[in-house]
């Protein structure tokens, strides 16, 4: 069973840590106000603008102790992740959780956090946050749907989300609990003990920046790993900023995903408001979801 | 039992395990090429012309061979050599075509792992050939060592062969040669440049390895490589320093940095860090601290990659890896139950 962590009453805190990339403390103040007008205290841990002067937020130490500092405080309600990039592979096994798991708490975060979330999900059956974190608050970002919906669940309530119809969309109804994230992290734990098990999930992919060829190359591989035949159902998110090389692929994401799924009959839903640019909506992992796609659309629910 | 023969026998069992684990499967040593011999050229992957090859075609006549050339030879569906289908059916065509000796992939690029479920290996079995190429035929060389442990040959294809022979650098030419001589049943013989980030040791085990990305994309996969017992050698072009780091402890994160014989770093072109995005750590620093617990030799710089020195190397096979503070060599491993496989 899945154990879902409280959620958040007025006057509970929320810690901001940074444990992949860099952030400077000015990127996330905006978040830091908003929360507080949520009517949530703050507290940043120190990967939060420290002193680093490399890629990271800090040392794998420092990372870590900041990231177990917010597991164990019992102050701490809920952990938001202040940016992704890059840094979980590399303390995600020397992460103590054991007081965590006695007072579970709402670990927030995509991308590069998607690495914790499957972790989460696939060890200890935690359901976590997958949300815009916070830089997405910058530049007029509190009022998108991403980010309002994230104040949604946080609160509690129980979110539902369509998107309007795809051409490519396979229509049907599936149930079943929500996994998935950031399609090169999810390629990348294949075969390690954070690896994700997809059978009767509902699975969400997305990604940024990436080659063709190369979401191409990931998607064979979870087909190839066993993780695409026994869905309930899959949910295309963005896939944002994509370069091809100098000769052109010749094919679209879309059509990529459609060739490679083209022998399962789970519906599939693309267009769906998960990525790395403004649309982003926050997600429950490890959740029971219903995903409907018919003519008319697509809607998730829990 | 004393002591004595408790602990002998311990130490025989010690012994036999990476023997054991190896040979679960023999290992198939395909018959060397002698000249009148035929080789195969056909895309599995990346599209190439005709007028491509025809630098290759010319040398590898001129060693002897014969060649015959592949349908997907001048094909092109965007990036590929032809539609999924069309490079199956010719790589098929080559794996059951009694007359080859060999199968040279004309080039690497993108696409291997589009056909490699639809092949069919068994006529390998009864008829085992060299089946040549780097970067995405990494694809083809794990698949083949894990599943029929199959010798084969890591090397430059098609498009790495100069135009101009006369034209080319010492190097180069060496590389191409170093083909010809594995082909040819020649013990292979590297030296590195003594690196002084190496870790000196000594090892005794069959290499495999490959495309660093490659690799990962294999994971959970039945192509999926166990490097325990083996040396390992890893190379890779255009990928971030942070990619390079990830996919180190990729590595190490599913069990195959600590099993190791050795480890071999080839060479590592690096896609510059975006601006803003300094990862602050060389390749060196990436792989040595991820194999800071371990005791096996390592050695950077090998000729092995995306670059000009690019040895021809038996995959699969036993060598004897030497890593000393002023020399690297890596050489075939001589000696008894290596014979080739004849053909029945």
């Amino acid at each position: 069973m899945i154990t879902i962590p409280p959620f958040l009453r007025n006057g509970d805190t929320i810690g901001i840590t940074c444990p992949a990339g860099f952030m400077t403390r000015e990127k996330a103040l905006t978040c830091i106000e908003t929360l507080q007008e949520w009517g949530y205290r703050v507290r940043t841990g120190r990967t939060l603008g420290g002193d680093s002067d490399n890629y990271f937020s800090g040392t794998d130490q420092q990372r870590l102790d900041d990231l177990h500092t917010m597991l164990t405080d019992p102050a701490v309600d809920a952990i938001l992740c202040g940016r992704g990039g890059y840094g979980l592979s590399r303390i995600i096994d020397r992460i103590d959780f054991s007081r965590f798991l006695q007072k579970p708490k709402w670990i927030i975060g995509f991308s590069d956090i998607t690495v914790l979330h499957t972790h989460l999900f696939t060890i200890y059956k935690i359901a976590s946050l997958h949300a815009p974190m916070a830089g997405a608050f910058n530049d007029g970002g509190v009022l998108t749907a991403g980010v309002q919906s994230l104040r949604r669940v946080l609160a509690g309530d129980p979110m539902s989300y369509s998107c309007p119809p795809h051409p490519s969309n396979r229509s049907g109804t599936a149930g079943g609990p929500l996994v998935g994230g950031n399609l090169s992290l999810l390629a990348h734990l294949v075969g390690s003990v954070s690896d994700i098990d997809t059978n009767g999930k509902i699975l969400f992919l997305e990604d940024v920046g990436e080659y063709f060829y190369n979401v191409d190359r990931m998607l064979r591989q979870l087909k190839r790993s066993g993780k695409l035949d026994r869905l309930a159902g899959l949910v295309i998110g963005g896939f944002t900023e994509m370069k091809d090389t100098m000769r052109p692929f010749g094919a679209t994401v879309e059509e990529i995903i459609r060739d490679v799924v083209c022998e399962y009959d789970y519906p599939v839903c693309y267009g769906f408001p998960i990525s790395h640019g403004m649309d982003n909506v926050a997600l429950k992992i490890g959740v029971e979801y219903t995903l409907t796609v018919d003519s008319t659309g697509s809607v998730l629910s829990e | 039992m004393n002591r004595k023969n408790f602990l002998s026998s311990l130490l025989a069992i010690g012994a036999a395990g990476p023997v054991l684990a190896a040979s679960k499967i023999p290992l198939i040593v395909p018959p060397y090429l002698r000249p009148g011999d035929t080789i195969g050229i056909t895309c599995p992957s990346g599209d190439i012309t005709a007028k491509e090859i025809e630098p290759a075609v010319q040398l590898i006549e001129s060693w002897g061979f014969r060649v015959k050339i592949g349908e997907t030879v001048g094909k092109k569906d965007f990036i590929f050599g032809g539609t999924d289908d069309e490079r199956a059916a010719d790589f098929q065509k080559m794996l059951r075509d009694p007359e080859l000796g060999a199968i040279l992939c004309a080039r690497g690029g993108y696409g291997a792992v589009h056909i490699i479920d639809q092949l069919d290996f068994s006529p390998l079995s009864h008829h085992p050939k060299w089946i040549i190429g780097f970067s995405d035929v990494t694809v083809l060389l794990c698949h083949l060592h894990t599943n029929l442990n199959l010798a084969s040959i890591h090397s430059k294809m098609c498009n790495s062969f100069p135009d101009d022979w006369s034209k080319a650098e010492p190097v180069q030419v060496d590389c191409i040669l170093s083909i010809r001589r594995a082909l040819s049943g020649d013990k292979m013989e590297y030296s590195a440049i003594p690196n002084p980030l190496n870790r000196p040791g000594y090892a005794e085990a069959p290499i495999v390895g490959g495309n660093l990305k490659t690799i990962e994309s294999l994971a959970g996969t039945v192509s999926d490589i166990d490097t325990a017992g083996k040396i390992l050698f890893v190379e890779d072009t255009g990928e971030y320093l942070y990619s390079i780091d990830r996919m180190f402890w990729h590595l190490q994160r599913t069990g195959r940095l600590d099993r190791l014989a050795g480890l071999i770093v080839g060479g590592f072109r690096v896609k510059p860090d975006d601006p803003g995005e300094e990862y602050g750590h060389s390749v060196y620093e990436i792989v040595n601290a991820r194999v800071k617990p371990f005791s096996y030799p390592v050695c950077f710089d090998f000729p092995v990659g995306h670059q000009k020195d690019n040895y021809a190397l038996k995959y699969g096979m036993p060598h004897v890896f030497e890593v000393k503070p002023d020399s690297v060599a890596l050489r075939e491993k001589t000696g008894a139950g290596l014979q080739t496989t004849n053909p029945a």
